[in-house]
């Protein structure tokens, strides 16, 4: 009986990079073939880049943790985001405006993600092995608590001074709010014009400093942690972590980082849709950590910026694209939408099938191992 | 253990410090700039000069006789500048004055009784 | 007596339980609060003969193994095809409606046969793809509305814009064909669909007579134990595959149930989370993720049909607002959450 070799083993390394950075590479190819068709000229794309890159990198980068344990993609972001638009309203209803509008924003939404957090990695916890689909669930029915919360309870029970954000029933919150009270901010903070482009060197050094505090928290006991939890249950269990504990901090530091990066999100772009401003966070930040080569078990903070070129080029270009080739640009935003779950789609499964053709061969192995056929 | 609780109290009592801190230096506070007629007392000052304005180093604008603009000003301590406009031509006559805000406050300047320096130049409400 | 009603609560499951108390005590403030209760009765059985069809389409995939179907929107975007060619075929009446079958379940078995393929490549982790594979072909279909050369003058936009409007009505054509079908009036506010209610009826006994014959019991084997399935001569792969064309068919048959009874055909992004609805009334009625039967279906249809339906109209009258929405995510997600987070217990 011959014995079959492991599939990755017999491919040269030129297929096995090919594989192992499938998504990346696809991407590119796409992209490329794209940005030609849209006619947009360079400097469109670099200002619109800079923009999309300060403002989205720090909710990709909140992904970072939970995966480092284990957890998988964590969609409990947007449960973050969530608590940072409650900040924000709270702000806006005081009337504080400015830099120090968004940071009492950030203080008063950061016990509220704790929470959500907390709540969300016990969820997690219960669901071993199932965190994405939970996950993913968790945030539809928070937002349908959110919901309660901020189209009921807010002008109601939760008392709410400035009748502007309300809507005319006198109760619940509009849904749209304008945040021009914190507009960029952070962006221009330290202005810098370099050829007309605004260069927002806040956000960029806020951006800097969370991917120091990443790194450091990886030499962290904490962090040290996390990677064994993440790499085995059981081995860290008997080194004596308390497993469970260290799953449910992942995802409460990862939600509020989350509520920072929509904070940071928000006063970038100026204004918020109470409603709808979280919903596609979740999968946007996931789709474009995946496009940055990460994986489910594995990822790193080059994935994070390479990821958020790709995509958000592929953002940028697909409703110009849909209208030069067919004349219709909503044609190019459904095709967004389904480059977004397609790459999640197509990931996962990718994952997935290595991860079991990895098992299989460990277990043949084990097996041929067993029976002497394999000589160690 | 009582380390521990003392603190994570401490940390408690300063975030709560800070935010009352970014509350305060954020607050958004109206100011109502009035160029009309005041009686203090027995005088009256009229407004017949228009003006242009500054608060805190930020143009409001140029205010006729009569006239009136807001500003909106964030934090505590504030400065309001004004200049003489004779014949649409900025005179150099300035007049500066600086107030402060408390928390829930919002102010009415008025411009004559501040060129005339009296102490009812501007009136805070709650 | 106390053990009786304590493995009564053990099988059935606390949380029916008190769900099934809370539907009943909704019924009972129903006239209190000012609801007609018969038009209560009457939307509940409505929407339980809607909605029934695209829960028992679960079935199958839970019973093989596949976990539960989060990628349904294949089978539906087979069923929306299928609909929209009949209409544009300008086919009425039952014509219409099997035609609209017909060419569903030609599409679904094709949709299907592949995305079993793919499932069998990645088991273990079926679900969280499944979602995404669903949201995926729904973006995508988008795309081919848009695109599609359709000329019924019901489906395109009137002035000319390109491609089909977002809701087709298919009044005319097929609407409430089975609904009419031999309906039973009782009172002046209810009206049984009896030919829905028998259609949803035949499929499930068609299904629970297909678990019965070889292949059904084949695939209830693939699902409980693989190895032992294998070892029988069962091919554990092709059988799952079955059971993913056939649930794939079934859903598609299920939106065309539901579109003869809602009115409309929604196109676009409107079945993007359409598996929800369904995964939730299933969990309701007893079924976990290994898990499933038609009892399963069938209570859990009425009980989330139920809540649903009540709850909004009871509230919208004590509090004066329609909060509807709000609670409809809240229930349905939250049985989801629940179930998910309930521990595989090894028999």
């Amino acid at each position: 009986m011959m014995k079959k070799q492991s599939l990755t083993k017999t491919m040269n390394p030129g297929v096995h990079f090919l594989i192992n950075n499938a998504v990346p590479i696809i991407f590119i190819i796409l992209v490329a073939f794209a940005i030609p068709i849209t006619g947009l000229s360079g400097k469109y794309f670099i200002r619109e880049l800079t923009t999309r890159i300060s403002r989205n990198s720090f909710l990709i980068l909140a992904l970072l943790i939970p995966i480092m344990a284990g957890m998988g993609m964590n969609f409990g972001i947007v449960l973050g985001a969530m608590a940072g638009q409650i900040g924000l309203i709270f702000i806006t209803d005081w009337r504080i405006i400015g830099l120090p509008a968004m940071l009492l924003a950030m203080l008063i939404s950061t016990p509220i993600a704790i929470l959500l957090g907390y709540f969300a990695g016990i969820v997690l916890n219960r669901a071993k092995g199932r965190e994405m689909v939970t996950g993913f669930m968790l945030a539809f029915f928070m937002n349908g608590i959110y919901q309660l919360v901020v189209l009921y309870g807010m002008g109601n029970i939760i008392p709410i001074s400035n009748s502007s954000i309300l809507l005319p029933r006198g109760y619940g919150i509009r849904n749209a709010i304008s945040l021009v009270s914190i507009r960029q901010v952070l962006d221009k903070f330290i202005p810098l014009k370099i050829g007309g482009i605004l260069i927002p060197v806040g956000t960029l050094l806020v951006i800097a400093t969370l991917c120091i505090f990443i790194v450091w928290f990886k030499k962290t006991k904490l962090g040290q942690d996390m990677r064994t939890v993440g790499q085995d249950n059981d081995v860290a269990r008997t080194s004596g972590i308390n497993v469970e504990r260290t799953r449910i901090l992942s995802i409460v530091i990862s939600t509020v980082l989350a509520c920072y990066g929509q904070i940071i999100f928000l006063q970038n772009i100026g204004n918020m849709n109470t409603y709808g401003g979280h919903r596609q966070v979740g999968v946007f930040a996931i789709a474009a950590l995946l496009v940055g080569g990460a994986t489910v078990a594995k990822a790193n903070i080059s994935n994070v910026f390479i990821g958020v070129i790709l995509f958000h080029t592929m953002f940028v270009v697909s409703p110009r694209a849909g209208k030069e080739l067919m004349g219709q640009a909503q044609l190019g935003e459904y095709f967004r939408v389904f480059v977004s779950y397609g790459v999640i789609a197509f990931s996962l499964a990718l994952y997935a099938w290595r991860k079991r053709i990895e098992k299989e061969n460990k277990r043949k192995k084990a097996m041929a191992l067993k029976r002497g056929i394999l000589v160690k | 253990m009582r380390k521990r609780i003392i603190i994570r109290t401490t940390l408690i009592v300063v975030l709560i410090l800070i935010g009352i801190f970014l509350y305060t230096v954020g607050k958004e506070h109206k100011v109502l700039i009035d160029n009309r007629d005041i009686s203090v007392g027995d005088i009256t000052y009229s407004a017949d000069t228009t003006y242009k304005v500054w608060v805190d180093n930020q143009e409001i604008g140029v205010i006729e006789k009569g006239g009136k603009k807001m500003a909106r000003v964030k934090g505590i301590s504030h400065k309001i500048v004004v200049e003489e406009i004779k014949d649409n031509v900025l005179t150099g006559e300035e007049y500066e004055k600086r107030f402060k805000l408390k928390t829930n406050e919002s102010a009415t300047v008025n411009l004559p009784a501040m060129i005339n320096d009296k102490n009812e130049w501007i009136d805070k409400i709650n | 007596m106390n053990e009786k009603v304590e493995n009564i609560i053990e099988n059935v499951g606390l949380p029916r339980i008190i769900i099934f108390f809370f539907l009943v005590s909704l019924f009972a403030l129903a006239p209190i609060v000012g609801v007609s209760f018969e038009t209560s009765i009457n939307d509940v059985i409505v929407r339980f003969a809607m909605n029934g069809i695209l829960v028992l389409s679960l079935v199958s995939m839970v019973k093989s193994g596949c976990g539960l179907n989060f990628g349904l929107q294949l089978g539906i975007i087979a069923g929306l095809l299928g609909a929209v060619i009949s209409i544009e075929m300008q086919l009425r009446g039952f014509a219409g409606f099997f035609t609209a079958i017909g060419i569903a379940i030609f599409i679904a078995v094709i949709l299907g046969f592949f995305y079993g393929v793919l499932l069998n490549k990645i088991k273990g982790d079926e679900m969280v793809v499944a979602t995404y594979v669903g949201f995926s072909s729904v973006s995508l279909m988008s795309i081919f509305w848009l695109i599609l050369p359709f000329k019924s003058p019901n489906m395109i936009w009137a002035y000319g814009g390109l491609g089909l409007r977002t809701t087709i009505s298919n009044e005319g054509y097929w609407l409430h064909i089975l609904t009419n079908f031999f309906q039973i009036k009782i009172g002046s506010h209810i009206n049984i669909p009896t030919g829905t209610i028998l259609f949803f009826a035949l499929l499930c006994l068609l299904v629970w007579a297909f678990f019965r014959t070889k292949i059904g019991t084949a695939m209830t084997a693939v699902g409980s134990n693989p190895e032992y399935a294998r070892s029988c001569g069962v091919k554990v792969n092709k059988t799952r595959v079955i059971s993913v064309i056939l649930s794939t068919v079934l859903s598609a048959i299920g939106i065309i149930v539901y579109q003869e009874s809602f009115g409309f055909i929604q196109l676009y992004m409107a079945p993007l989370y359409m598996a929800f609805p369904a995964i939730a009334a299933l969990l309701l009625g007893g079924a976990s993720v290994g898990k499933a039967s038609i009892k399963n279906v069938i209570i859990g249809t009425f009980l989330f049909q139920g809540i649903l339906t009540m709850t909004p109209s009871i509230l919208n009258n004590i509090i004066q607002s329609d909060m509807s929405e709000a609670i409809r995510m809240i229930v349905s997600n939250g049985m989801i959450v629940y179930a998910l987070t309930r521990v595989v217990r090894v028999r």
